[in-house]
């Protein structure tokens, strides 16, 4: 079986326009979330989030480019960028594009214009919508973006699983880069769906939070909607080794399950499945695993079931795992979740520091693990697991480990 | 029976599918095994009947009886007349 090397990673989100800016951010243990500024909120109850503040997006396409580009895959774009540089790989050249996947996960899609539009139709009362609404709107846009911009031309689409969405997505590349389908991978998830009515639908459901995002905690109120985008180069590992590339990790496996039960309460054993399975993919023991980055949304739901799966599945080892949700620092970017939370897993196995729960008051007593409370800690981390558990029940955890 | 009651208790009858005459005031949803998204759905309907906006955890429907979502309402519903009540969306 062919090993999957990650040569390429790049990230937007609350803590930083880059991955580097994303994880130095993450080891200072530093929360972006805060009072909404980018939307209006006198309609809103909730108003805090993690929003990609002080973003221009002319800085990064002219404007009868972003014309045809939402936010959304605006997004994709310049953390495929970031990835693409990183890797070194010209895509261009040697027939590479031909043999490179595409695969983007979103849990929504081109959520601001098709808010713009909507309103316009239903708010102004104006029936002439703007003509390239379609395509900014559909969810393979990202995927899309990115093939054209960097010339792939194999197998590429978009996956959506809400929460789950770039799990899902980067599972299915690595599968793709595994079996030999093809010997690269362009692959994350993106998210930028905070316009006042997602809010309001959030709202609605009663599982966000009015003041911070407080995983684990005795205390929490919730989840904070955050956004952004995780994009990573996958490679077929030889490949990588032969011209030397710098490997951040190995993508060594994956776990899917679905709970097929409740569309939102979350299944204790639907998570220990999709954990058991990335493990076994892996071929990792329990105890190789030093940090789980936990899907850890703060409601009230999940976490106590997160914390037991967790314990179910690795028993005696469970005490000494560091479990930690960096979406207290990033909010729950939704489908781009999986990719952001990536960036923190390899930075742990590359830095051997876990990024904290931050936020973190007093430890639910129904979660009983360490979850590295608001302070950064070193240790050195052989495998990492990044757990994603979508609504609707739909559960993906994948496996990497450190670059031998 | 008040008409708030009433139009309380017809509405997690329907929403949640339970015969109206197995509602009393002093039930919890626990007791009638009203789950959280069915939950969320009877605070909207009373929400939208009333043009009111309940508070996002008080009172609390997990532990808390019937009654207490219907004096929360009722609570509402007079602070509105008299005034006090802050502008909601729908308004």
């Amino acid at each position: 079986m062919r090993r999957v090397a990650i040569t390429g990673m790049g990230a937007i989100c609350a803590l930083g326009h880059d991955a580097a800016a994303t994880w130095a951010a993450m080891c200072a243990g530093r929360s972006a979330i805060g009072p909404i500024s980018n939307i209006p909120t006198e309609l809103l109850n909730i108003k805090v989030a993690a929003e990609v503040r002080g973003f221009d997006p002319l800085a990064h396409f002219d404007s009868r480019r972003l014309v045809l580009l939402d936010r959304v895959s605006q997004f994709a774009l310049i953390a495929a960028r970031e990835a693409v540089a990183q890797s070194g790989l010209d895509f261009g050249s040697d027939m590479r594009g031909e043999r490179t996947a595409c695969i983007i996960g979103t849990g929504i899609g081109g959520e601001n214009s098709h808010n713009e539009q909507s309103s316009r139709f239903y708010g102004d009362k104006n029936p002439r919508l703007h003509p390239l609404t379609i395509v900014r709107v559909m969810a393979n846009a990202p995927a899309c973006h990115l093939g054209m911009e960097f010339g792939l031309t194999g197998p590429s689409f978009a996956v959506v699983s809400a929460c789950a969405s770039a799990n899902h997505a980067m599972a299915q590349a690595f599968e793709m880069v595994r079996s030999g389908k093809v010997d690269f991978a362009v692959t994350g998830g993106t998210e930028a769906c905070i316009t006042v009515p997602t809010i309001k639908a959030w709202e609605a459901m009663r599982v966000t939070a009015d003041d911070t995002c407080r995983p684990f905690c005795k205390q929490r109120r919730g989840m904070v909607l955050g956004e952004g985008a995780g994009v990573f180069v996958f490679e077929e590992y030889e490949h990588a080794l032969a011209r030397g590339a710098t490997i951040l990790a190995e993508f060594a496996g994956a776990g899917m399950s679905a709970d097929a039960g409740d569309i939102v309460l979350p299944s204790e054993t639907g998570a220990a499945k999709a954990l058991s399975a990335a493990l076994a993919d892996a071929g990792l023991n329990k105890d190789d695993v030093g940090y789980i980055n936990a899907h850890g949304t703060g409601t009230p739901a999940n976490d106590p079931t997160e914390s037991k799966a967790i314990r179910r599945v690795f028993g005696a080892h469970a005490g000494a795992l560091c479990v930690s949700s960096t979406k207290s620092m990033h909010g729950h970017a939704l489908g781009a979740a999986g990719a952001i939370e990536l960036v923190a897993a390899i930075g742990a196995l590359r830095d051997g520091i876990i990024p904290p729960t931050a936020n973190f008051i007093d430890v639910d007593p129904e979660c009983d693990l360490d979850y590295v409370p608001n302070v950064a800690r070193e240790k050195p981390v052989r495998a990492a697991l990044s757990n994603s558990f979508a609504f609707g029940g739909l559960n993906a955890v994948v496996a990497i480990t450190r670059a031998s | 029976m008040s008409s708030v009651q009433e139009t309380i208790f017809a509405i997690i009858s329907k929403e949640a599918g339970i015969d109206p005459g197995k509602i009393s005031l002093d039930s919890t949803l626990k007791d009638l095994e009203i789950q959280s998204l069915e939950a969320v759905q009877i605070i909207f309907e009373i929400e939208d009947h009333y043009k009111i906006t309940l508070p996002d955890r008080d009172p609390n429907f997990d532990t808390e009886s019937v009654r207490g979502l219907v004096e929360a309402v009722e609570r509402l519903l007079a602070e509105q007349s008299s005034g006090a009540a802050a502008p909601s969306p729908q308004a």
